[in-house]
């Protein structure tokens, strides 16, 4: 891959990371958390997001994230209060912004319109003069489309510095005089140009001090053109008076260039204040000598030396001063000349992301690893699990006694398998804050389509549940909200009128419970309108209009398809979902979805699922001939139905006595057709199963035992049937079919005529 | 699927196999891999050419009775019964037949039209026939093979 | 004989486009996440270290806050320091020069550029 197509790609990551953090930032200064590291943190976010872009010359993208960076910038040196609305007008520009990524990764374009409103509104907070399409002068970001060429560049290699026969520079860092020899060797025939420039300079002990160096910057002079130096030694100190880190030496540079003065002067960009500088064209006047007393100046000109006329030999002065300072150093070599010993081997930046990388120095909490390998290592661990239940029933079925040492190896081998699972399972284990994280937004969005004020609370983001999982959470959730801001809200005005605060709340809580993750989203709004929905659902046949429905009843009926009422805006309907494929798409996970609800108060959506799509644990029986898994959670108990507990009702339909208590009884071979006759009651047995708030009684044929099985998808190579949740490979290498209990026992309580549930 | 096998000369390769006294083949490079016969497990309110699922090496591969979807009766599986593993689209099928007979390499000219003879399945499958050796092979199209969604979602 | 960069930015977008262009370069590069993790991987990598290049802000030590403390080691009082600056930041260059800084390469950087800067103040 073009490595720096990868960058690109790690850029991207990063948006997504920082706009997280953005966001995240952005609400707790909101919630009244100023700490000025809070402030520096978003405002890096937006910065991070505007350096990147730029280096890919993703135009729109800089100069929204510039106005949005200069007013972050404000905020934090404190020119720009953190006021609730200056906070709301940063989330909506946040929004943008990740507009403006997504833009740029491909995505949707972006509304431009609102974003140049955006950027005026956030140039107004600041004061500062919007950036205008083509003002170059307070926006100018170069826009340096960074092109890597890998070897193909041509960069110069740094030995090849300032042409052939460069000698390698002695160390100047400590201010020793340097090697004026070495300098004059120098042979370099480079073409003149027309300028000629007479610099004279005076480095002075700062500019050592900030790493800078005399040699390089003549280097750099030599570069341009044809130099003549001089030295003026003569306000060089006796050694013993001589201040390493002090800079002594004034030269004198005649340079003829093709370059103009300010190629001159950029080559003393760095030292700027740090060195006596006086740049001139030739016969301008004699350069004023700043510090030094009129003096006998070495002549050195290229190639060859030219002793001096001075009274003075300086030169001689010099290198005896030079060889005097070496033996104070005792002789270190130079250290331009880098001994091989130096550098162990050192970690190159990854230029390849897609592998795992780890930065040397991060601390190594954690490490970034390729999502491919993990899930091959899930299936790989789910193929030894099958294996491992294959050689169990072989051994079991061969007489093996369970005493001998191959069987307690065998439960050994479960044990470890198991264990294996677990952990592994456990690395693909992901908070939900990933999904949570995006609702914020939405509650934006949705709260403004519908005109309605609303606070997203969130809770238990944390809650870690497997990857697979997590993917399919976002839209559920995210129906849920909608739907809880657009019917379960009421309007300010009703608030108030009912004694609430104008501000309605949604909840969005995540946790634990027996073995599931429960997802919760609860409204403080009107609840449900149950005669509407009644009315509803009887005008649109979906129940008999004499039907007497409990409450709970009522509530569910939402959940039938067909039901959808119509939003308050059309721009929640167009993308509307109705709820019974919200509740269609969880049962597919294998998890439940209830709904809890007061009139006044408010309603509560509970979603169940299980914490991994890959493994379940599981009851298997047998019905019609045909070996079934019935999943554990679901189950309550089981049961062996005596004749007398076992009641007609109606037509076709059948009900079970359980205690004081009846439920439906379904005869799991009759409901898959896999047998036409009904049987017996009395010859099967009966599990009592849960979903939500329904009980029912299946009745198979047999239970053959309870174990942990690998969930294979049925949808992956065919497609849904219903009844049938997904399948799994049993130890005979054979598939059975894992129910769907909740497909199985809703078939029967909704419609008004059981029998079978076939069409 | 990009055609490796035919280029431009229209040159295909097909495998063919027999049902019954018929003969049929489809695009080698639908063709993933042969398959003896083992018994699969029946899904619940399918039609009767979904003859149920089998274990592909951990995967689970439904499995279409071709001669139940052609039309011809449903197949009483043998032991030397073969299953052709097709790719369709993105999902592996597994296809019922009697035997596999040849790999057979043609060009489109050898190719005929489907004569109408009335028949839904056979408008709907077979693509074309062709004449080799003094046998009539049909060109089996396996698009639709599988049910349609809505012959399935009961009410 | 390769020289070490020490390159200290909290983007990983820029720790990566440094590493490209310096290693292709020829350079060894060594990198560190923000202002505290350099001065650790200075101290590490010590004696290695020819150049370093630094980012301006950074959360828990910053750019400024890091050449101080490049500047107070004595193995590293006049080792080369270029800082990652933007345009429209005058006066944080400025303030890098007071830290100590050597000179400074200008976001968003080109490839040339960078070698360019990094010549100027290395041997």
């Amino acid at each position: 891959m073009d490595p720096l197509a990868a960058i690109r790609d790690t850029f991207f990551q990063e948006c997504e990371e920082q706009l997280a953090e953005l966001e995240s930032g952005l609400l707790a200064i909101e919630e009244g958390d100023h700490d000025p590291e809070r402030i520096n943190a978003v405002f890096r976010a937006v910065h991070s997001i505007k350096g990147g872009a730029g280096a890919f010359g993703l135009e729109a993208l800089v100069r929204f994230a510039h106005v949005f960076e200069t007013a972050l910038d404000e905020m934090r040196s404190g020119g720009l209060a953190p006021e609730d609305h200056v906070l709301k007008e940063m989330l909506r520009a946040a929004d943008l912004l990740a507009d403006h990524v997504a833009a740029a990764r491909g995505g949707p374009e972006v509304d431009m319109a609102r974003s140049t409103l955006l950027a005026a509104e956030l140039a107004a907070l600041t004061g500062a003069p919007l950036p205008g399409e083509d003002d170059g002068e307070d926006f100018d970001i170069p826009f340096e489309v960074v092109g890597f060429n890998g070897p193909d560049l041509g960069l110069p290699d740094l030995s090849d510095f300032g042409g052939g026969g460069l000698p390698d520079l002695p160390d100047l860092g400590g201010g020793d005089a340097p090697d004026i020899n070495a300098l004059l060797q120098l042979a370099d025939d480079v073409d003149g140009g027309p300028n000629t420039f007479v610099i004279r300079m005076k480095p002075t002990r700062a500019l050592y001090g900030h790493g800078n160096e005399t040699a390089l910057l003549l280097r750099e002079l030599r570069r341009l053109g044809e130099t003549r130096i001089t030295m003026d030694a003569a306000i060089l100190p006796a050694l013993d008076a001589l201040d390493p880190a002090e800079g002594y030496a004034a030269w004198t540079v005649e340079l003829t260039t093709s370059e103009g003065e300010d190629a001159v002067r950029e080559v003393f960009e760095f030292v700027d204040g740090h060195c006596e500088l006086d740049i001139r064209p030739a016969g301008d006047g004699e350069p004023v000598a700043e510090t030094a007393p009129e003096a006998p100046v070495l002549e050195a000109v290229m190639p060859q030396p030219v002793a001096s006329e001075g009274d003075v030999d300086v030169a001689a002065l010099i290198r005896q001063a030079q060889a005097a300072v070496q033996d104070l150093l005792g002789n270190e070599p130079a250290k331009a000349a880098q001994p091989g010993t130096a550098a162990p081997a050192l970690v190159a930046a990854p230029g390849r992301p897609a592998a795992p990388a780890t930065a040397v120095s991060a601390p190594a909490a954690t490490i970034r690893v390729d999502l491919e390998r993990v899930d091959r290592l899930i299936d790989l661990v789910g193929e030894l699990v099958i294996n491992q239940a294959v050689l169990a029933q072989r051994a079991a079925e061969s007489g093996l006694a369970r005493q001998t040492d191959v069987a307690m190896g065998l439960d050994d081998l479960e044990q470890l398998t198991r264990e294996i699972q677990d952990s592994v399972m456990a690395i693909r284990a992901q908070p939900v804050k990933s999904v949570f994280q995006r609702m914020p937004r939405l509650v934006r969005e949705v709260a403004a389509a519908v005109g309605k004020d609303v606070r997203l609370v969130t809770e238990g983001e944390n809650t870690e549940v497997d990857k697979t999982v997590i993917e399919k959470l976002s839209d559920p959730i995210t129906h849920m909200i909608r739907n809880a801001i657009d019917h379960g809200l009421e309007s300010a005005e009703k608030r108030v009128a009912a004694g609430k605060s104008a501000e309605g709340q949604v909840k969005l809580a995540a946790f634990h419970r027996s073995g599931r993750i429960v997802i919760e989203v609860s409204d403080d709004g009107a609840g449900i309108n149950r005669p509407r929905v009644r009315d509803i659902a009887a005008s649109k046949g979906l129940i008999d209009a004499a039907a007497q429905l409990s409450d709970e009843e009522i509530d569910n009926l939402i959940f039938l398809p067909g039901f959808s009422t119509a939003s308050a805006v059309s721009d929640i309907s167009g993308r509307g979902v109705g709820m019974d494929v919200v509740k269609r798409s969880i049962i597919a996970l294998g998890g439940r979805i209830s709904i809890n609800s007061t009139p006044g108060k408010g309603s509560v959506f509970t979603m169940s699922l299980p914490l991994t799509l890959a493994v379940l644990d599981g009851m298997v029986v047998s019905a019609g001939g045909q070996t079934l898994i019935a999943p554990l959670s679901t189950i309550i108990e089981t049961l062996q139905p005596k004749a007398s507990e076992v009641k007609p009702i109606g037509p076709a339909a059948w009900l079970m006595s359980i205690r004081d208590s009846f439920v439906p009884l379904i005869d799991v071979g009759l409901a898959l057709g896999y047998r036409t006759e009904p049987v017996d009651p009395a010859n099967c047995v009966a599990l009592l199963v849960e979903e939500g708030a329904t009980r029912a009684a299946l009745l198979v044929d047999a239970i053959q035992g309870q174990r942990q099985v690998v969930i294979k998808s049925l949808e992956a190579n065919y497609r849904h049937v219903v009844g049938i949740a997904a399948a799994t490979i049993l130890g005979d290498g054979r598939v059975a079919l894992i129910l769907d209990v909740d497909a199985i026992i809703t078939r029967r309580t909704v419609d008004t005529v059981p029998a079978s549930f076939a069409a | 699927m990009t055609d490796l096998a035919n280029n431009a000369t229209g040159r295909r390769e097909l495998t063919s196999f027999r049902i019954g006294d018929q003969e049929f083949c489809v695009d080698i490079m639908s063709v993933r891999e042969i398959r003896g016969w083992t018994p699969a497990t029946p899904l619940p309110h399918t039609p009767d050419f979904v003859r149920g699922v089998i274990n592909l090496r951990g995967a689970v591969l439904p499995i279409i009775d071709l001669a139940a979807r052609l039309g011809l009766g449903v197949t009483e599986p043998e032991a030397r019964s073969v299953i052709i593993v097709c790719r369709i689209n993105n999902q592996m099928v597994g296809l019922l037949v009697d035997a596999v007979s040849d790999i057979l390499t043609v060009t489109d000219d050898l190719i005929q039209p489907t004569p109408d003879v009335g028949c839904d399945q056979v408008r709907t499958f077979v693509k074309g026939i062709m004449a080799i050796d003094g046998r009539m092979i049909s060109l089996i199209s396996l698009d639709r093979i599988l049910p349609a969604a809505f012959d399935l979602e009961a009410a | 004989m390769s020289k070490t960069i020490l390159t200290v930015d909290d983007s990983r977008t820029m720790r990566d486009m440094l590493a490209m262009a310096l290693n292709d370069a020829g350079f060894n590069v060594v990198q560190a996440v923000d202002g505290e993790d350099g001065l650790a991987v200075l101290d590490a990598h010590s004696a290695d270290v020819d150049v370093i290049i630094t980012d301006i802000n950074m959360p828990k030590l910053d750019g400024f806050g890091f050449i101080e403390g490049v500047r107070k080691d004595s193995r590293h009082r006049t080792t080369p320091i270029l800082v990652l600056t933007t345009e429209s930041d005058g006066s944080k260059k400025d303030r890098a020069r007071q830290a100590g800084a050597t000179g400074w390469i200008v976001k968003p950087f080109n490839p040339v550029k960078l070698i360019d800067a990094i010549r100027r103040v290395a041997a």
